[in-house]
């Protein structure tokens, strides 16, 4: 259900990225990949790549492209952030930032090469790429510094220090 | 009934094989997907607030820079308004010594002849009761020349250098005036101070309040006819008749006086 929620608010967020009074460069933040790197955590790579999947034909539809590549790319880059994030037990702060870049090098990668074994061209070039990756990890880290603040706030710690403080 | 069973890895990768062939297919028959317009519909309240906090961020940064510059503009106007300030009241102060500089050659014609006009540098009306000139000298100022400002008589020059000069003025204690009250034809001795007056007439000389002092000429110092004051409420002490006399000039308000020739120089 969270993930559910995350999905939506990371369309709204995709859509909205996109909006003419916004800074430009936010239009190169993609936000439903973060919801792979989020799946990573509970689901087993399988899962994170059907997640995938749905997360790259929602990009595919909502930037009006071709629908096929955006979700081929979508489930490997899921599958591969399940993996590595398996693979190396990645936690905290580590596992948003190493899994968002990870999500968006990937999906980028391989939406590149469905695209070219499709003869399309692309609506993007290297730079876009790269603005892609840079601005999809910066998300990851708002993210992670997000939940590390939120870790803080609801610690066992800070409620007793709380506490003390009262009495 | 036959079940079928396929792994979820397995159908994820048909899944995505048959998502590559739709594309191809895409990409043989290009049309327009109607999902997302559909998207792009369902999320436009989102893009319509997402536009808003962009814009009301753009307007902030606007709003920002233009505070920063219209501070600098509004420092730079303060200091062009002081200096325009500062310019203006030097022009009014030169127009209002021009005016009255014109007021006084227009009120003396025909003293005019010779006669300097000068501005008050400095003065002191309450201590030295003096003035200080621009004009010495050089531009023709002598020692005990009458200086007048526009409504009469002030002092004499007591001291003159070759560019600058200082009136007596005749509230000064030791200035003293051969006057004429309008009407009679005694003479009297104005004598300075806080509350000039005229002395030397004959006890119970009939005098009415306001009539006009003029200058006799008989020191050899100011010019007769010269307007000095007017005379107040007269009084017999001793020996004499003493009558206290307004100024007409005020030194205080006095820009631009008019010092005339030594009455040496001037031929009567």
């Amino acid at each position: 259900m969270k993930l559910l929620v995350a999905f939506v608010v990371a369309l709204a967020l995709h859509v909205g990225f996109r909006a003419a009074h916004l800074w430009w460069v936010l239009a190169a933040c993609q936000p439903l990949l973060l919801v792979i790197v989020a799946s990573a955590r509970t689901h087993a790579p399988t899962g994170s790549a059907w997640i995938g999947l749905g997360a790259g034909l929602a990009l595919d539809i909502a930037s009006g492209r071709i629908i096929g590549p955006g979700g081929i790319s979508g489930a490997a880059a899921g599958a591969v952030v399940g993996i590595v994030v398996r693979r190396f037990e990645l936690e905290g702060p580590l596992f948003w930032i190493v899994g968002s870049l990870l999500a968006a090098a990937t999906g980028e990668i391989l939406w590149f090469a469905a695209v070219f074994s499709l003869g399309i061209v692309p609506d993007h070039g290297w730079l876009g790429v790269l603005a892609t990756i840079a601005m999809t990890a910066a998300a990851g880290l708002v993210v992670a510094a997000g939940e590390r603040a939120l870790r803080a706030w609801r610690s066992p710690e800070r409620a007793r220090r709380r506490l003390l403080r009262r009495h | 009934m036959a079940v079928l069973r396929l792994r979820s890895d397995l159908a994820l990768v048909i899944l995505c094989v048959g998502l590559y062939v739709g594309a191809a297919a895409q990409v043989r028959n290009p049309s327009g997907s109607a999902l997302g317009l559909a998207v792009h519909t369902a999320f436009t309240p989102v893009v319509i607030v997402a536009n808003a906090v962009g814009s009301g961020w753009d307007l902030l940064w606007a709003g920002e820079r233009t505070l920063y510059d219209t501070v600098d503009e509004l420092g730079r106007r303060r200091a062009e308004s002081e200096a325009l300030r500062r310019s203006n009241q030097l022009l009014t102060a030169e127009l209002a010594a021009l005016r009255q500089g014109s007021q006084l050659l227009a009120r003396f014609p025909s003293v005019s002849e010779g006669a300097v006009l000068a501005r008050v540098v400095s003065r002191d009306v309450v201590l030295t009761h003096s003035l200080l000139l621009d004009r010495g000298r050089a531009d023709g100022v002598a020692l005990d020349a009458a200086v007048l400002a526009g409504d009469g008589l002030l002092g004499r020059v007591d001291r003159v250098s070759d560019h600058g000069a200082r009136v007596q003025l005749l509230t000064h204690p030791a200035a003293a005036a051969a006057v004429r009250i309008v009407g009679l034809t005694i003479e009297g001795l104005l004598v300075g101070g806080t509350e000039p007056a005229i002395t030397q007439l004959p006890p119970y000389t009939q005098v009415e309040p306001g009539t006009a002092v003029v200058s006799s000429g008989s020191e050899g110092i100011y010019l007769p006819g010269l307007l000095v004051g007017t005379t107040l409420e007269a009084s017999t002490k001793g020996l004499f008749t003493i009558v206290p006399v307004r100024l007409a000039a005020r030194a205080p308000e006095a820009m631009v006086v008019l010092v005339l020739p030594a009455a040496s120089k001037v031929t009567p």
